[in-house]
């Protein structure tokens, strides 16, 4: 190669070594290089303002409602307020329906997502989402000292499930898997709760956790035995590019964790167990 | 320059190239061959013998959704469960876009399997045409946009598909919902315009395959005001086709039902999007001369999202279900099918849309799949 040659291929490798350097390190490329140099936007917008923007749709009790005066409480709203203070914030609830709240993430209406809001895979390249703080999923309930402890002791047992629900679906699939249960169905969740209190046409019970945690908080003497069925976990849902916040809202949901406050928040808004 | 070059290159060096640029050729050749096996083996999921729909309602239907459906087994097993299911109808989407990527150059290959595997599954196909490609719209416009000027490249693909369908596709719908502004290319939605593509689309799908019959409207239920960005009304647009003299140019009217959280038995009203707001479309069909012709109901239903405002519960929808396909039998004469929405996707959504469907994503059936199929085999639910 001639000397002419060699600082042609030079200049050329070094052209290209700088792009992909600048790509590497240019805020807005989301390269894993990238996120050293950029700020988050919307923690520095959160600590300019005092507050922590929450979206929620305030129509999902125990996690979210408005009472009688029309302020939002529920699980949710204590959690961002306990999680707000901990950063030295407030919260500020931003009413939005829940097929909106990604879309007012996206534009920045809002902060953070904090309404039940069930992680979804799809989304994971549009928002953050954090660990779970709740699993909303299908439990097997049956009465406080019923030997049933798992799905193979439905073997010859009746088991109540609201008719057409998942917990309906996971039966009929049971029984396909030669599980010898018999389905009695109700119109509501609430009607199979009751006819697993009254202890005398059924034996356990399909239903989700959340219905299951607000009859216990009710006082109904029932458990969910064994992990959930099919998981739905709970999760808060932060802006893709936040990532100052999102590390903050993943150590302060450990932390509370440690700490017993998710449990606080459960008794207070589902029961004592 | 080509001197210099060919001077300064070491012989020993320019064979080693040249076996270099032969292996490679020959390894690309190799990849193409083994990749094009693997496709056609793929495609060739057996038919299996002919199978009829055993049914006590022969208007059963459901809107599949076998489009972006790209394992040749899961659209055979989808199929044969709606056959299971005892639904003699099925309406599926055949996106233009997919077919003519470029002019006059298609790809018939997934449509082929989906219509194919119905076929043998004793299903009748109504095949929904629209989804314009890059080449017959303005570069960065929705996919949902045609301007006049393509109407005819649009008329010649749907005569391209009913002539390839011939005696397989008896009904194809003309675009979706063209009365609201996102399926209308977000422009304003236009009756006229509507009728003109109809005006060139009809007579070429007609010369291409006189049996088949073309279904129009498909209009989304709305009570968007007058003037609205999102929609017109769908009473009003129906009233403006025929207006704009749309009857000569459509066999039946697609219906879109949608029941939101109104019993199917709800009377039919101008101010509630219900089930048999069906009716009202019906009375502007016979107020406008048309009553000969039938309708059909191409998607429409209940929903039982645990959160979403317009679901049902669970049980609700079941009854509900089984009660739309009963008023259709028992009641509607003139309606020829109800394909519910949805019978399956091809992945979850993750939304609302979810709670649509009658079988899951894994092809686990949903109880309201067990329980129309109880009411097509002649069951009490």
């Amino acid at each position: 190669m001639t000397r002419r040659r060699w600082w042609l291929a030079g200049g050329v490798g070094a052209i290209v070594v700088l792009v992909a350097l600048l790509w590497l390190l240019w805020p807005e490329s989301n390269s894993p290089l990238s996120s050293l140099f950029r700020r988050d936007q919307t923690w520095q917008s959160m600590q300019a303002r005092g507050t922590w923007r929450v979206g929620v749709d305030p129509s999902f009790p125990p996690f979210e409602q408005l009472d009688g005066a029309g302020v939002p409480i529920g699980y949710d709203i204590d959690l961002a307020r306990r999680m707000a203070a901990d950063w030295g914030l407030q919260v500020e609830v931003v009413a939005i329906g829940f097929d909106s709240l990604v879309d007012a993430l996206r534009a920045a209406k809002i902060d953070s997502i904090v309404s039940a809001y069930p992680y979804d895979p799809r989304l994971t390249r549009d928002v953050a989402f954090s660990a779970p703080y709740f699993d909303a999923g299908l439990r097997l309930a049956v009465r406080d000292g019923s030997p049933i402890h798992t799905v193979k002791d439905l073997a010859g047992k009746r088991v109540a499930v609201e008719w057409g629900s998942v917990g309906d679906m996971n039966g009929r699939q049971l029984q396909r898997d030669g599980v010898t249960l018999t389905l009695v169905p109700f119109e509501t969740p609430q009607e199979a709760v009751q006819a697993l209190l009254d202890g005398t046409t059924v034996d356990a019970l399909l239903v989700d956790n959340v219905t299951l945690r607000q009859a216990q908080g009710q006082g109904a003497a029932i458990e969910g035995v064994g992990a959930p069925l099919e998981s739905n976990p709970y999760v808060v849902v932060a802006p893709s590019r936040a990532g100052d916040l999102q590390k903050r809202v993943d150590a302060t949901l450990t932390k509370f964790g440690q700490e017993g406050v998710l449990d606080d928040l459960e008794r207070t808004w589902f029961a004592q167990k | 320059m080509i001197k210099r070059v060919s001077l300064s290159m070491n012989p020993r060096w320019r064979k080693i190239l040249l076996r270099g640029v032969s292996a490679l050729i020959f390894l690309s050749l190799a990849v193409a061959t083994a990749v094009q096996l693997a496709q056609r083996r793929a495609a060739d999921v057996p038919l299996g013998p002919q199978q009829t729909v055993h049914t006590i309602n022969a208007k059963v239907g459901v809107h599949t959704r076998l489009t972006d459906e790209v394992e040749p087994w899961k659209i055979k097993r989808t199929l044969e469960m709606v056959r299971e299911m005892g639904a003699p109808w099925i309406v599926e989407y055949f996106p233009w876009a997919y077919i003519e990527e470029e002019p006059g150059r298609y790809n018939w290959v997934h449509a082929d399997q989906v219509i194919s595997h119905a076929s043998r599954q004793g299903l009748t196909v109504v095949a929904r045409l629209g989804f314009v490609p890059a080449w017959a719209r303005p570069k960065d416009s929705s996919p949902l946009y045609l301007d006049e000027k393509h109407f005819a490249d649009f008329g010649r693909f749907a005569a391209e598909f009913v002539k390839r369908y011939q005696g397989k596709v008896r009904y194809v719908v003309i675009w979706n919902e063209p009365n609201l502004a996102l399926e209308w290319g977000y422009q304003p939605p236009d009756p006229l315009k509507y009728t003109a593509m109809l005006r060139t689309v009809y007579p070429m799908i007609k010369e291409a395959n006189p049996g088949v019959q073309v279904l129009a409207g498909a209009l989304a239920p709305t009570l968007a005001p007058p003037g609205s960005e999102f929609g017109m009304n769908d009473l009003d647009f129906l009233q403006r086709m025929y207006d704009a003299g749309a009857a000569a140019f459509f066999d039946l009217l697609a219906i879109h039902a949608y029941g939101w959280h109104f019993s199917p038995d709800d009377p039919p009203d101008p101010a509630v999007v219900n089930f048999r707001r069906t009716e009202l479309l019906r009375d502007i069909m016979v107020k406008n001369g048309d009553g000969a012709k039938p309708a059909m109901i191409t998607e429409g239903g209940w929903n039982d999202h645990p959160r979403w405002t317009r679901a049902v519960r669970p049980g609700q929808r079941i009854a509900y279900t089984i009660r739309a396909y009963a008023i259709a039998e028992q009641e509607w004469p003139w309606l020829d099918a109800v394909a519910l929405w949805a019978f399956r996707y091809p992945w979850d959504q993750n939304s609302y849309q979810d709670y649509f469907t009658f079988v899951r994503t894994d092809l686990e059936p949903k109880p309201i799949y067990e329980e129309v199929q109880k009411y097509t085999q002649g069951g009490a639910p």
